[in-house]
């Protein structure tokens, strides 16, 4: 009974199946047609790939593993896989605030910017809608003359005002051969609005700014497909691609359109970090901090979780009541511990100045900040290295420091000259999984001191104690300037320096080689 | 001599005792910050001034503080994502762990080395996927804890997949030669004799996962923006962002309800999470 329940072959166990299958093919059948319903046509391929990739899995025999594997490779491969390699991808762009869109969108905005109002700034209250044949009308008011016309993106007409309808105020409520949008129209069809371009002659044209208010405007700035150069028309000056994702001005070149596009820069943002002195020196000490700070964090812990595991590896006092408390920290959600620290050495109210009678801006100064952040670290950690150091320690056998004092040895030159590297050999690849750890140690950084404190002089935004993935986070996502292409490139030295660790320990620990 | 063993163990009990003070030090502060309804100890004195439950009271009827909101978010992302990950990890893991394939080697190396990379920095590529997902469903996709889970399921197979694989390496392989023998077809293998045993190192698993999902802050204050619709972390986080005075009080409170559940799961599981960090784990 029970092997036909779970077997997959028994008829109740197929029509499971089938249940499961079917449903999830339903759901995403469905999010398919909104995704189509909606233009959204990557979401919709995405989606049909993964759907069929199911189908075939499970309805086509043979290919046993994939039958394992493939919900969990479709999620990573969405949500891990795909984001990765946009990232890797954009460290090889010029992908910052100014240059986020690509080339054809960027053209496209300098020809909206290229825009200039006639000289009276002439604005018109409008009244949009559409024709019976579905195509775009307004009527425009000019709000100084008050005169009316009917315009449509062929141009415009007179309108008499016995064929428009008024309220109270004055505002044209409604006008023969114009069909208004509702609410919902209108909010999804907001960009092809603003899109919208009604002819006035002279090479003018209203152009609407919301749904409600047109202005006259005129094209100033042209685009040249075939030389790719912009042009005013006003002043005459040409504009060209500069090859770093802005077209410039031929005569100056210091003078750049916006919006720029993210161009391809190859290895620039990684020579930047190298070469360029504004972006290297910060770069450099963070890179210096976050190597101390994971050495500190994991040498700090470390010792101090040695040392406990060394006192109550013995029968002792209290030591279920030692046990069960200090490993506290380790059971409370970090993030929290974390908060609480940072009210504890808040400046005013903070209980560690009340303890000490004191009256310090422990997160002000950089180098007590960073002593905030060990020790708070060191709370945090040392429950995890005592686990490990007792749980190593109760693996070495007792013969050897026997053999040691037999030898002449007192407790300390045994436990120094053949325990201690015996530990370091036994728990060597955890600590060197708990430095990469702190090495990404984000969470600390960031609830704790957010970086700081900052040097307001120079204005940078690298902090004393932002470490390298928190100063990517900054670069990247900064609130005024965000640099993507930067930060990515930061990201994919922390990968190789992380990477290459992870790759050495699992080296040395032999998993690769069991595989 | 037992007065020179108590000798020899004062060391010990120093020691010990000097980090059961640095370890109760931050706690103790924060269970009289939140009986105290002035919300602050900057008095001379290291026991409330009054005595009152008034900052727990203000949690749960105070309008500006969802905070039954958050924590029943944080309690649903978190199970949902630690149930869903454990099965897909699983399943995974049995994959690499008894079967020979195409791939499967790259496989592993490939989750291995994506896991390294410091994956919320590709945080604006998941933060367009996630908008496109909302334009389409909006309840999978920004701003909703749904779309945050299937994000961390997303991330399930890399982690889970080497944790568990380990584990089940160790089972023997004649345990499914002969129940293939006895005509067990490859599913009932999973369900029937994997399952079951490996039910202890799933649960330490889906454990870790819930502790994880609890605690993780970046991707959840990037996606959940809407004050009722944050977890735990988001929330309390933001609300000391402002005038800290003001809230430590509450602040206080809501961060002990937060963790009493975590820390008896932690306590409750003990012996099997140390025992699973131990046997080496990637990640520290």
């Amino acid at each position: 009974m029970i092997y036909a329940l779970v077997g997959l072959r028994g008829s109740i166990a197929l029509l499971l199946k089938f249940a499961i299958l079917g449903a999830t093919d339903a759901l995403l059948i469905w999010i398919i047609s909104v995704a189509l319903g909606k233009n959204s046509i990557i979401l919709a391929v995405v989606l049909i790939a993964a759907t069929a990739a199911l189908n075939i899995t499970y309805l086509v025999k043979g290919a046993v593993p994939l039958k394992f594997l493939i919900v969990g490779i479709l999620f990573f491969s969405i949500f891990v896989v795909t984001p990765t390699g946009y990232t890797i991808i954009m460290s090889g762009f010029n992908y910052k605030t100014g240059n986020e869109i690509d080339k054809p969108s960027a053209i496209a905005g300098v020809l909206a910017n290229g825009l200039s109002t006639d000289e009276s700034g002439t604005a018109y209250d409008m009244f949009l809608g559409k024709t019976p044949s579905g195509q775009w009308a307004a009527i425009l008011e000019d709000q100084v003359n008050h005169s009316v016309v009917f315009a449509t993106t062929d141009g415009v007409q007179p309108i008499g005002e016995s064929e428009i309808t008024r309220n109270s105020d004055g505002i044209i409520t409604a006008a023969n051969g114009i069909k208004q949008l509702s609410q919902d129209e209108q909010a999804t069809a907001d960009s092809e609005i603003t899109a919208l371009r009604f002819p006035l002659g002279d090479n003018y044209f209203a152009s609407p700014q919301g749904a409600e208010v047109a202005l006259r405007m005129t094209q100033v700035m042209s685009y040249d497909k075939t030389s790719d150069t912009f042009t005013n028309s006003q002043t005459g000056e040409v504009f060209v691609d500069n090859g770093k994702g802005n077209f410039a001005n031929k005569a100056d070149l210091t003078q750049v359109l916006d919006p720029g596009w993210r161009s391809f820069s190859a290895f620039d943002n990684y020579k930047q970090l190298i070469m360029d002195k504004k972006v290297r020196d910060p770069f450099i000490g963070v890179f210096v901090w976050t190597i101390a700070f994971a050495f500190l964090s994991v040498g700090t812990t470390f010792a101090v979780g040695m040392l406990l595991a060394l006192a109550l590896q013995n029968q002792l006092r209290f030591r279920r009541f030692y046990r069960g408390f200090l490993i506290l920290p380790y059971a409370i959600p970090s993030f929290m511990s974390i908060l609480i620290w940072r009210g504890l050495f808040n400046k005013d109210y903070g209980a560690i100045n009340h303890l000490l009678h004191t009256h310090i801006g422990w997160f002000d100064g950089p180098w007590t900040a960073r002593a905030a952040v060990i020790l708070v670290n060191l709370w945090l950690g040392f429950p995890y290295m005592y686990l490990i150091s007792s749980g190593a320690l109760q693996s070495i056998p007792s013969e050897l420091e026997e053999a040691a004092s037999i030898d002449g040895a007192t407790g300390k030159q045994a436990f120094i000259a053949v325990k201690l590297p015996l530990l370091v050999q036994i728990l060597g690849p955890l600590l060197i999984s708990s430095f990469a750890y702190n090495f990404n140690n984000f969470n600390i950084i960031y609830l704790l001191t957010g970086g700081g404190p900052t040097d307001e002089s120079t204005g940078a935004i690298a902090g004393a104690t932002d470490i390298l993935i928190s100063y990517a986070y900054k670069t990247a996502f900064g609130s005024t300037f965000q640099n993507l292409g930067l930060s990515s490139a930061i990201s994919m030295m922390m990968f190789f320096i992380v990477g290459t660790l992870s790759m050495y320990t699992l080296k040395k620990s032999r998993v690769l080689e069991t595989l | 001599m037992s007065n020179t063993v108590g000798v020899r163990n004062l060391w010990r009990h120093v020691l010990a005792l000097i980090l059961v003070f640095f370890t109760a030090f931050p706690i103790y502060v924060v269970i009289m910050t939140s009986l105290d309804p002035t919300g602050g100890i900057a008095s001379d004195s290291w026991l409330p001034v009054k005595f009152s439950f008034s900052n727990y009271t203000k949690l749960f009827t105070d309008p500006r503080i969802p905070y039954l909101s958050w924590m029943r978010n944080s309690l649903i992302i978190a199970s949902a994502t630690a149930v869903t990950s454990v099965m897909i990890g699983a399943a995974s893991a049995f994959a690499f762990s008894r079967m020979r394939f195409k791939g499967r080697k790259i496989g592993l190396q490939a989750l291995l080395l994506v896991q390294v990379f410091p994956s919320f920095l590709s945080l604006s590529a998941i933060y367009v996927i996630m908008e496109r997902i909302y334009l389409v469903v909006p309840a999978l996709g920004l701003g909703s804890i749904w779309g945050l889970y299937l994000i961390y399921i997303g991330g399930a197979m890399g982690i889970n997949a080497w944790l568990l694989k380990g584990f089940l390496d160790t089972i023997p392989m004649e345990l499914d030669e002969s129940a293939r023998i006895d005509g067990a077809s490859v599913p009932q293998i999973y369900w029937l004799i994997f399952f079951p045993l490996a039910s202890p190192v799933l649960a330490v698993t889906a454990v870790l996962s819930f502790i994880g999902t609890f605690n993780e802050f970046v991707l959840a204050s990037l996606f959940l923006q809407d004050v009722d619709k944050r977890t735990v972390a988001v929330g309390l986080q933001q609300f000391v962002g402002g005038q800290y005075e003001q809230v430590w009080g509450p602040f206080a409170a809501g961060s002990i309800i937060a963790s009493i559940p975590l820390v008896i799961i932690f306590l409750s599981m003990q012996r099997y999470i140390i025992g699973g960090l131990t046997a080496g784990a990637i990640k520290g």
